[in-house]
């Protein structure tokens, strides 16, 4: 069962990653629009497509990647005080009620909407058109991701109420990682502020 | 941990039993349903399930619901439609695309290093300020804040670095604590934010008007804390003691120690005199290095100069530009803004068709960025040049100012833009348009301003002007860069976002290597400058080109060329600076954030789709309206729910789930949205720092030495949560704080 757990995680970890670096391809691709724009004087009426494509898919593909490893922002205030078991519960039932009928929506319509855009081979609505239908396939695909993803927390849910302990999961980085931070300012004394 | 469970059981009890009370049971309508699927998603977030998926599944559920009391057959197929394009409606954002631009650079910034350099420098700076270090760390929190929008982590690194700096200096722990945790929630407000962009996108309204509307309310709440912290620090010298003169002094290096000696307090003939007459003990090259940094500021400000007169003093062009700039700002940045409209989630009813991503078209070639000139164009040439050129022009300014005028001879043509006017341009070529007043005044203020500086420049302030150069200008020149391309028109907010991302990396890589040991660093040292200099090269030309020095456009070969080299040096500078672990955890941490973000505004897209398809919107309206407001109470009743809400929700929530409800209600009572947003973005600062769930006081908590008491830093942020309140009346007394500047620039 472990393994199982782990071996989503780390597909939806991989694949969350693996898109993440487009955040860098839209970095670069709308610098050097601006570049070819403003001091070339050359814009490319494709490149804002493109960029509005690289961002959807960025967010789209790293919905399971981000649910694997808690990232999705919860209101806290009763959680954090409930045990384990209580968590579990709780997720249980909100997962089997909101999350399913949502992503199975997703996932469900989203295949018929990225075929209909197939079966017209739909391009965007420009001078330089470029093809539509593989964005809207990201629907779908982040869809069963994210659907994959979900039975696994159901089931660590279900594990959790049984054993009364959460199972364990990879580590990731963490936007407040204490330990890398005081590293950060304490690496050296020199700069130290004397009282 | 039990006070806050009870709290939040009160409270959802409290909702449960609102809605068991007011539901009329017996007939219960759409309407009704909407409201208490909205009451509902308050008690259902507070379960603890990730929000992004509470909000999805009850759209979904709902709006099932909703196509469901009309036509049963079509009930599913109509709801998954919209789910779906919903989600494609996020997904081609125009709005929402500068989020991971931003948070990009952000997260960038953060991993470059130097917030312990900025910290020292600015401490260093307002040693003589009552209460000094709390000052330094108000500054030091908006600052880097500002430039990273990451709350959490501003709040923990300054609980790391000041927190213990200003224990040890015997602040009081109430008021070092308040101090960090309200200073690291600035950066959510300051423009550029990340919260703007998700109002923006909610609410329909620009975010570059937002920008520009929020800059100073930013500044505002800033200074008023800043203000705060003297008037305690003087009221009650024994919770912010003054530091001992140990602690103030400045350590200089031997040269310039030998230097100030030697000569007079004043650093700039000082160093001329050693420039001129070396000796043994500093050799020439050393003090000519050291006078260099002591004129940059008069440098700068003669180049700026130099290149406004040559924009001013144009023949000809005057006339075309003015029109020019209004064009530029239609194109470059209303439109992408009201395309938008079509595409985020605040309007009211599901969209027939999502919009498609390719209707923004690239802003026109006219609004390219040379054309903000500055003001006054009109006003009549006068009469000041002559005495304002007698003012005594302080010390090594001729050389740099001859340098426009000489060139401009062969200068004088208009851009390609107008090629029509071509040819009657070049008829009357001839003579430069005399400057107008307004610049000879801001050159005579400019020169006594440098005068006064370099009155006050002693050697120790040089040292201090060192450390600011290299850590606080840095991180300033970025910010004010990134936020005035954008408030401005001359850039998107996506554009400048990527822009000031690529500045990241370049800041993180800069002081990566400077952390380096000398040896190693020699070694790259001299393929970085060069690299730079082939991507300069078109940069420098470009300038020249728009400030009509020369009349060539940049050649693409030139372009390419330098765009290559650029890419190489980034290449590189990850191998050389070891850069890499940084940015794969930039970029992970990227990804995650945006996806929380934008997840969350596709369930609150489909949610509030369903919302308004039950006729939740009409009910609201009604019901407001029934209650005969003045807009005064309507804009007390909603902040102080949105306060409330603060209290147990993230400010994400509050703005995707309430904004689409309260910013329709805005036109009855005759209120601009823009202001709403500013009063909202001022008001989410407390949402950080009202207990019980304070994000930033959680924050401090867990690096804060263990006597440090999380009811200490409640305590603490207290009088901060009552300046923010402060602020908010003071901004509805003078709207024209935020008005202002959005009025000025796009009315």
């Amino acid at each position: 069962m472990q393994k199982l757990f782990l071996a989503v995680d780390r597909l939806s970890t991989f694949v969350g990653r693996a898109f993440a670096w487009s955040i860098v391809l839209l970095t670069l691709l709308v610098s050097w629009e601006v570049f070819s724009r403003y001091v070339l004087n050359h814009p490319h009426p494709w490149a804002l497509d493109a960029q509005i494509m690289l961002y959807g898919i960025l967010f789209m593909m790293a919905g399971a990647y981000t649910l694997a490893h808690q990232g999705h922002v919860r209101g806290d205030i009763l959680y954090s005080g409930f045990s384990p078991r209580g968590q579990a519960a709780v997720d249980l039932v909100l997962f089997v009620l909101f999350y399913l009928p949502g992503v199975l929506a997703l996932t469900w319509a989203g295949w018929t909407y990225a075929n209909e855009s197939l079966a017209i081979r739909e391009n965007t609505f420009s001078p330089d058109p470029l093809p539509l239908y593989p964005f809207k396939f990201v629907i779908p695909i982040a869809g069963a991701l994210l659907l994959l993803q979900g039975v696994v927390e159901i089931l660590r849910c279900v594990v959790c109420l049984l054993d009364g302990a959460w199972p364990p999961r990879q580590k990731d980085v963490e936007e407040i990682d204490v330990e890398e931070l005081k590293a950060m300012v304490r690496e050296d004394g020199e700069a130290e502020v004397k009282p | 941990m039990r006070k806050e469970m009870a709290f939040g059981f009160g409270l959802m009890a409290a909702i449960l039993l609102l809605i068991a009370v007011f539901t009329p049971w017996s007939e219960l309508n759409n309407g009704h349903i909407g409201m208490i699927m909205l009451a509902l998603i308050v008690v259902a977030m507070m379960m603890g399930f990730p929000s992004a998926f509470t909000l999805m599944g009850m759209g979904v559920l709902f709006t099932w619901y909703a196509y469901h009391s009309v036509d049963p057959g079509t009930a599913v197929q109509q709801t998954l439609d919209l789910a779906v394009q919903r989600t494609y409606g996020v997904m081609t954002s125009d709005v929402l695309i500068a989020v991971p631009l931003f948070l990009f650079m952000g997260y960038l910034v953060e991993r470059a290093n130097l917030i312990k350099k900025l910290f020292h420098a600015i401490h260093i700076a307002t040693s003589r300020i009552p209460g000094s270090l709390a000052v330094a760390t108000l500054v030091t929190c908006a600052i880097f804040a500002t430039a990273t929008g990451i709350v959490g982590a501003v709040v923990t690194l300054m609980g790391l670095l000041a927190l213990p700096a200003m224990l040890r200096a015997g602040y009081d722990t109430k008021l070092s604590s308040g101090v960090i945790a309200a200073g690291g929630t600035l950066g959510i407000l300051i423009p550029p934010s990340i919260m703007l962009i998700v109002y923006g996108a909610t609410a329909g309204e620009s975010v570059v008007r937002l920008y520009a509307g929020a800059f100073f309310p930013g500044l505002l709440l800033a200074g008023l804390y800043i203000v705060y912290v003297i008037i305690v620090a003087k009221l009650k010298p024994h919770w912010a003691p003054r530091l001992s003169d140990a602690g103030r002094r400045v350590q200089l290096p031997a040269h310039l120690e030998r230097l100030a000696a030697r000569h007079s307090r004043f650093a700039l003939p000082a160093l001329l005199r050693a420039v001129v007459a070396p000796d043994a003990d500093v050799p020439r090259r050393l003090a000519a290095r050291e006078l260099l940094l002591a004129a940059l500021p008069a440098l700068v400000f003669v180049f700026v100069m130099g290149l406004a007169w040559n924009a001013l003093t144009q023949p000809q062009e005057i006339h075309d530009t003015s029109g020019l700039v209004e064009m530029g700002f239609d194109s470059g940045t209303a439109t992408p803004d009201r395309i938008d409209e079509n595409v985020g989630p605040g309007i009211s009813e599901p969209p027939e068709e999502a919009a498609a991503p390719a209707i923004a078209e690239p802003p026109p070639l006219e609004a390219l960025p040379a054309l903000a000139e500055p003001p006054a164009l009109e006003t009549p040439p006068a009469e000041a040049s002559p005495q304002a050129l007698s003012e005594p022009p302080p010390l090594e300014s001729p050389p740099a100012l001859a340098e426009p005028p000489v060139d401009d001879t062969h200068a004088l043509q208009p851009p390609p833009l107008e090629t029509l006017e071509d040819a009657a341009a070049e008829a009357d070529a001839t003579a430069r348009t005399p400057a107008p007043a307004a610049f000879w005044e801001t050159l005579a203020i400019g020169f006594a301003a440098l005068a006064v500086l370099y009155f006050f420049l002693s050697f120790p302030r040089l040292v201090v002007f060192r450390m600011l150069l290299t850590s606080f200008f840095p991180l300033a020149v970025m910010i004010l860069g990134v936020l005035g391309s954008i408030v401005f028109g001359l850039a998107t907010p996506s554009e400048a976002a990527a822009i000031g991302a690529l500045g990241g990396f370049i800041l993180a890589a800069v002081y990566l290597a400077m952390d380096q040991p000398r040896e190693v660093r020699r070694r790259y040292w001299p393929i970085w400058l060069v690299l730079w200099a082939v991507f300069l090269s078109s940069i420098v030309w470009f300038v020249l080109y728009k400030a009509q020095i020369t009349r060539h456009p940049v050649p693409h070969v030139l372009g390419w060329i330098s765009m290559s080299a650029f890419l190489l040096w980034a290449v590189l500078a990850c191998w050389h600076a070891k850069l890499i672990p940084m940015l794969r955890e930039s970029v992970f941490l990227t990804a995650k954030t945006s996806t929380m973000v934008c997840w969350l505004f596709v369930g609150a897209s489909i949610y509030s789709a369903a919302f308004s398809l039950l006729g939740g919107h009409q009910v609201v309206e009604e019901w407001v309206l029934s209650l005969n407001m003045t807009p005064i109470q309507f804009l007390i009743l909603t902040q102080l729910i949105i306060f409330l809400l603060g209290w147990p929700l993230e400010w994400t929530e509050i703005i995707v789930i309430f904004m689409p409800i309260f910013v329709p209600l805005l036109p009855h009572f005759g209120i601009d949205p823009l202001f709403f947003g500013i009063l909202v973005a001022l008001n989410l600062q407390t949402s950080f720092l009202s207990p019980p769930m304070a994000p930033s006081a959680f924050y401090l908590k867990g690096v804060a030495p263990p006597n440090v008491t999380l009811a200490q830093i409640f305590l603490g942020s207290m009088p901060f949560l009552g300046i923010v309140i402060v602020a908010m009346a003071m901004l509805y007394i003078w709207p024209e704080i935020a008005l202002w500047l959005p009025a000025k620039l796009y009315n």
